[in-house]
């Protein structure tokens, strides 16, 4: 799981071209939007894309639980790790 | 203008004056020299702006392209693009990869009848394009000649026989137009070096009632008027390339009691129309120079300025960069760039607007927002900070101070118009003309800071 969490960080600052954010600036337990690393609407889409691509998760866009996997990077995580094991 | 000789010397050194009998049989003695050259483009590199003069209008008179280049360096014609077959210059010794024409080997030449070119020959100049690319301009000779009636229409009185100085390159258009040719064409005398130092303005002073041909890159760097030449031995002084900030401006008009005269236009356009400080209130409206009519057309971001007149590079109506209104007693309000106004994710956003907000901020001194290309189109910012900002940049690092300004604009703006690339540069990038050069803060995103 704490492996899973590095490699999110790391794919957050890659795919989203955060400039200064180093993986030990992003708390696994803060929001990704808004106050937290204020990440935007369009962040939210390319994260998203680049989330499904390297996990072969499913993301159901209508899934109101969408806003809760992406709300940090713990929660995406716990998602991960949730689709993984099914 | 007159094509009878004048009496005063045509320029002036530290070394003596050079009168007009000198200087016309220079350019007959430059002509002579250039027959034998089969160069068609010739660049024109001079130090001494008595022989820029003299090149210029023996480049002109036998029908060659003059190539001023954008620097007086060997790789400034390289990068400018300009094929050129050679190059004419009191320099030879830099300029070894071209075939050179040493300015001063000409012996002078002919009688001293001043024959001014013809008005259809070329000056081939180069500004910085948006692009950042060096952009070809050409202007006519006539171009030049009748912007100079224009300018001497306007001020001609107020300079009287003033000696001309200046703390601009004659090699940009501006200087090329103020510095040399408006005192050539009109009969005054032009000192034949840049000035770079005030105390270089104040020595010639001393002896000569003169104007002072500036820019605000040394009219914003005068630490106080008191080092600029006694008010009252300055006919005028003109300020171009980029708007003088307005505590300068005031600050000049009340502690030495000279306000510039500020020339808005490119060298695309030519001059379009000045002011002068007189109170804040009066500060946006600019008058048109003589001669010159202006347009507003409707576009997406605004109205934008064309200008017509006989000085514009291109006949007809010619767009400027910038958006404008006009005043009803008929005086311009420049509203800022055209391109300020960009559209990310189908949003539109001024930067102007942004760029002020983010002034008003306790750490910012100073802001340029530009558009950033890449996967995602989005803002850069260039924020000069002050002591206050400087302070918590070396305390806390780049990222809680980009977040801390970041979410000073979150209260305006939308998430996806924020700038997601920011730099904290100690001075913003500007050129010899006081100018923000687009190009230069592109520059500081090319890698990461």
């Amino acid at each position: 799981m704490n492996n899973l969490i590095e490699e999110l960080k790391q794919l957050i600052i890659t795919s989203l071209d955060l400039e200064d954010v180093t993986p030990a600036d992003i708390d696994p337990q803060a929001p990704l939007f808004g106050d937290g690393l204020g990440l935007d609407s369009i962040d939210a889409l390319e994260l998203g894309v680049a989330v499904q691509k390297k996990y072969h998760v499913k993301l159901d866009a209508s899934s109101a639980d969408t806003r809760q996997h992406f709300h940090s990077v713990a929660n995406l995580a716990k998602f991960i790790e949730s689709q993984r094991s099914t | 203008m007159r094509n009878v000789i004048p009496t005063r010397p045509v320029a002036i050194s530290e070394h003596g004056a050079l009168d007009q009998t000198a200087f016309w049989r220079r350019v007959h003695g430059l002509r002579a020299a250039l027959a034998s050259q089969p160069a068609q483009r010739v660049a024109l590199v001079c130090e001494d702006s008595g022989w820029f003069a003299a090149g210029m209008l023996a480049l002109a008179q036998t029908g060659r392209i003059c190539v001023v280049p954008q620097a007086p360096q060997a790789g400034s014609i390289t990068a400018s693009g300009a094929h050129v077959g050679a190059v004419l210059t009191d320099r030879p010794g830099e300029f070894t990869e071209f075939t050179t024409l040493a300015i001063g080997d000409a012996p002078p030449a002919g009688d001293a009848t001043a024959s001014l070119p013809d008005d259809d020959v070329c000056i081939e100049c180069y500004t910085s394009g948006s692009s950042g690319m060096p952009k070809c301009v050409l202007k006519a000779f006539g171009q030049l000649r009748r912007e100079v009636a224009a300018l001497e229409q306007q001020w001609g009185e107020q300079l009287g026989d003033a000696l001309v100085l200046g703390t601009i390159p004659h090699y940009h258009l501006y200087g090329t137009l103020v510095r040399v040719l408006w005192p050539l064409l009109a009969g005054r005398t032009f000192v034949t070096h840049t000035c770079v130092q005030a105390a270089e303005l104040r020595r010639w002073a001393a002896q000569h009632r003169c104007v002072i041909v500036s820019s605000p890159a040394f009219l914003q760097r005068i630490a106080a008027p008191a080092e600029l030449p006694p008010a009252a031995q300055v006919a005028a002084v003109f300020s171009s390339g980029a708007p003088l900030a307005d505590p300068f401006a005031e600050r000049l008009q009340r502690d030495w009691g000279h306000a510039p005269i500020e020339i808005y236009g490119s060298t695309e356009t030519g001059g379009v129309a000045w002011r002068v400080w007189s109170g804040s209130a009066e500060r946006p409206y600019w008058r048109l120079l003589p001669g010159v009519q202006t347009e507003l057309r409707e576009e997406p971001a605004g109205m934008r300025l064309w200008v017509k007149s006989g000085f514009t590079w291109q006949s007809g109506w010619m767009a400027t960069g910038d958006l404008a209104r006009r005043h009803d007693d008929g005086r311009l309000v420049l509203l800022g760039r055209a391109d300020d106004v960009v559209k990310l994710e189908d949003k539109r956003v001024s930067l102007s607007e942004m760029r002020t907000r983010l002034m008003a901020h306790a750490w910012v001194e100073n802001v340029r927002l530009l558009l950033l290309a890449g996967p995602r189109r989005s803002i850069g910012a260039v924020v000069i900070l002050n002591a206050a900002g400087r302070r918590q940049l070396a305390a806390n690092g780049k990222l809680p101070t980009s977040r801390e300004l970041r979410n000073w604009l979150r209260r305006s703006y939308e998430p996806v118009l924020l700038p997601r690339k920011w730099r904290f540069p100690e001075a913003l990038p500007d050129n010899d003309m006081g100018k923000i050069e687009h190009a230069n803060l592109q520059q500081l995103f090319a890698r990461r800071a």
